[in-house]
């Protein structure tokens, strides 16, 4: 255990410290999501739940926790994307490649810096705001915006893009990628990725466009 | 044949590099890359220019000398091939082709076409072997090691160290080459008695010689000319954790 101040400096430590947030994150997403897709449930379901879980004593010991688990997560990668950067500090002049890398792995950078910016807006508008009686009123509202309702469904894309890489490259980054298990990891990485995806991006969409649907 | 070459010229180590356009004619299709090479250089030699520096060995794809990037790719267009095992039949007649040296900050620029890849042979020597008492040979099936398992060592053997790995990757990372010596011996029981310190000082040398970070893109598995497997890399990840939990 002594080389552990070793392993959080080296490259594969904190490879592996980004996937395991990352990976946390994945878990995040999925409960956050079935606790959004009780808006579809109607106004009393969705508040019942969110006034449940707002009195919950152990949630600003949570956020304070996903928070961090967020800062981890941004910082090491852009530092080691810095890294990556200053390891080819000629650039080739044609630069085509074999194919190995999808759509997902190269637009990483951009896809994580835009779900930044849509994780501020995001926070500000849902979590530090006054939602006076009704939270679902207040999302209803917000989804009134169609500029910020497209922003919230491309955010949504690019999270779809950067879940698509990002999972199948933090479970290889565990260790796990003997071809079989390979083929297998990246299907489920693509199917989850895409429903999350599309998970989030529906309550946007109803809310905003389909407005008489709702309640 | 007929071709236009831009290739980088760079006069030493530090001077400034720019591609420089070449015209070769009468290019017989049968010939390799390298040879296709040969033929401007004694053109140049001819007209008292002087030739263009590049790396070549065995010409037969398996000394891990040969480099180049062939219109952005690392050993040209072919998979599972060397530069020195590409032949000119791959481009057409009036083709222009680009051809730049392997770029990274771990292998720095010598002159023209040639990098020092010297990176790779510190960090083999940090662990990239085992430490075997001399005396009799010892009965070859003393140790008895299952088929797919020493298929496995051998298929990561297989790696040449020509680089391709690090000249095709984003990032510039070498995890594909170091993966490869990790799991040759990892998989063998003559790699045990050395596993764990092994691959922590393999890890630190390639960190200390700045390289990138893996990212799993796969390019390098797409660009090595012996196929050597992302399944190296994670069990190297693999043996690196375990290396970093278990060592004492």
């Amino acid at each position: 255990m002594r080389c552990l101040g070793d392993f959080f400096s080296s490259s594969i430590g904190r490879k592996i410290s980004v996937a395991a947030a990352g990976l946390l994150l994945c878990c995040f997403l999925i409960t956050h999501l079935a606790g959004n897709l009780l808006l579809l449930a109607g106004e009393g379901t969705f508040n019942h739940y969110a006034e449940v879980l707002e009195a919950n004593p152990l949630l600003p010991a949570a956020e304070i926790g996903l928070a961090l688990i967020f800062l981890l997560h941004i910082m090491v990668s852009l530092k080691l994307k810095y890294e990556n950067r200053r390891a080819r500090p000629v650039p080739y002049v044609v630069q085509k490649g074999k194919g190995g890398r999808s759509w997902g792995s190269r637009a990483m950078l951009v896809s994580g810096l835009l779900l930044l910016a849509f994780l501020v807006i995001h926070v500000k508008t849902f979590r530090f705001t006054e939602h006076r009686e009704s939270l679902y009123r207040h999302v209803f509202d917000a989804f009134q915006n169609k500029v910020y309702t497209l922003f919230y469904v491309a955010a949504m894309i690019g999270l779809g893009l950067h879940l698509s890489h990002g999972f199948q490259s933090a479970l290889r980054t565990f260790g796990v990628g003997h071809s079989r298990a390979m083929s297998a990891i990246k299907r489920t990485g693509l199917i989850l990725s895409a429903a999350i995806a599309a998970g989030f991006a529906l309550l946007p969409l109803w809310f905003g466009f389909m407005a008489g649907g709702a309640r | 044949m007929n071709l236009t070459l831009r290739i980088w010229r760079q006069n030493g180590p530090t001077a400034q590099g720019r591609l420089v356009e070449y015209r070769v004619e009468d290019i017989s299709p049968d010939i390799s890359f390298l040879e296709m090479l040969d033929v401007l250089n004694e053109n140049l030699a001819k007209k008292g220019e002087q030739s263009v520096a590049f790396d070549s060995d065995c010409r037969e794809g398996i000394c891990g000398m040969c480099s180049l990037v062939i219109n952005g790719q690392a050993h040209g267009p072919e998979r599972a091939t060397a530069t020195c095992q590409l032949h000119m039949r791959k481009f057409k007649d009036g083709d222009i082709i680009t051809v730049e040296p392997f770029r990274a900050k771990a292998f720095p620029s010598v002159k023209d076409l040639v990098v020092d890849r010297s990176a790779f042979d510190r960090v083999l020597a940090a662990g990239g072997f085992i430490s075997v008492n001399t005396g009799n040979a010892v009965d070859g099936n003393a140790v008895l090691i299952s088929k797919d398992r020493a298929e496995r060592a051998m298929d990561a053997a297989a790696c040449i160290g020509c680089g391709a790995c690090v000249a095709a990757c984003p990032n510039a990372s070498a995890m594909l080459f170091v993966s490869a010596k990790v799991s040759q011996y990892s998989l063998l029981p003559q790699g045990q008695p050395e596993r764990e310190k092994r691959v922590l000082a393999m890890r630190k040398a390639m960190d200390a010689e700045g390289f990138g970070n893996c990212s799993n893109e796969t390019e390098c598995e797409a660009a090595c000319p012996k196929e050597i497997k992302m399944s190296n890399i994670a069990r190297l990840n693999r043996e690196y954790l375990r290396a970093t939990l278990l060592s004492e």
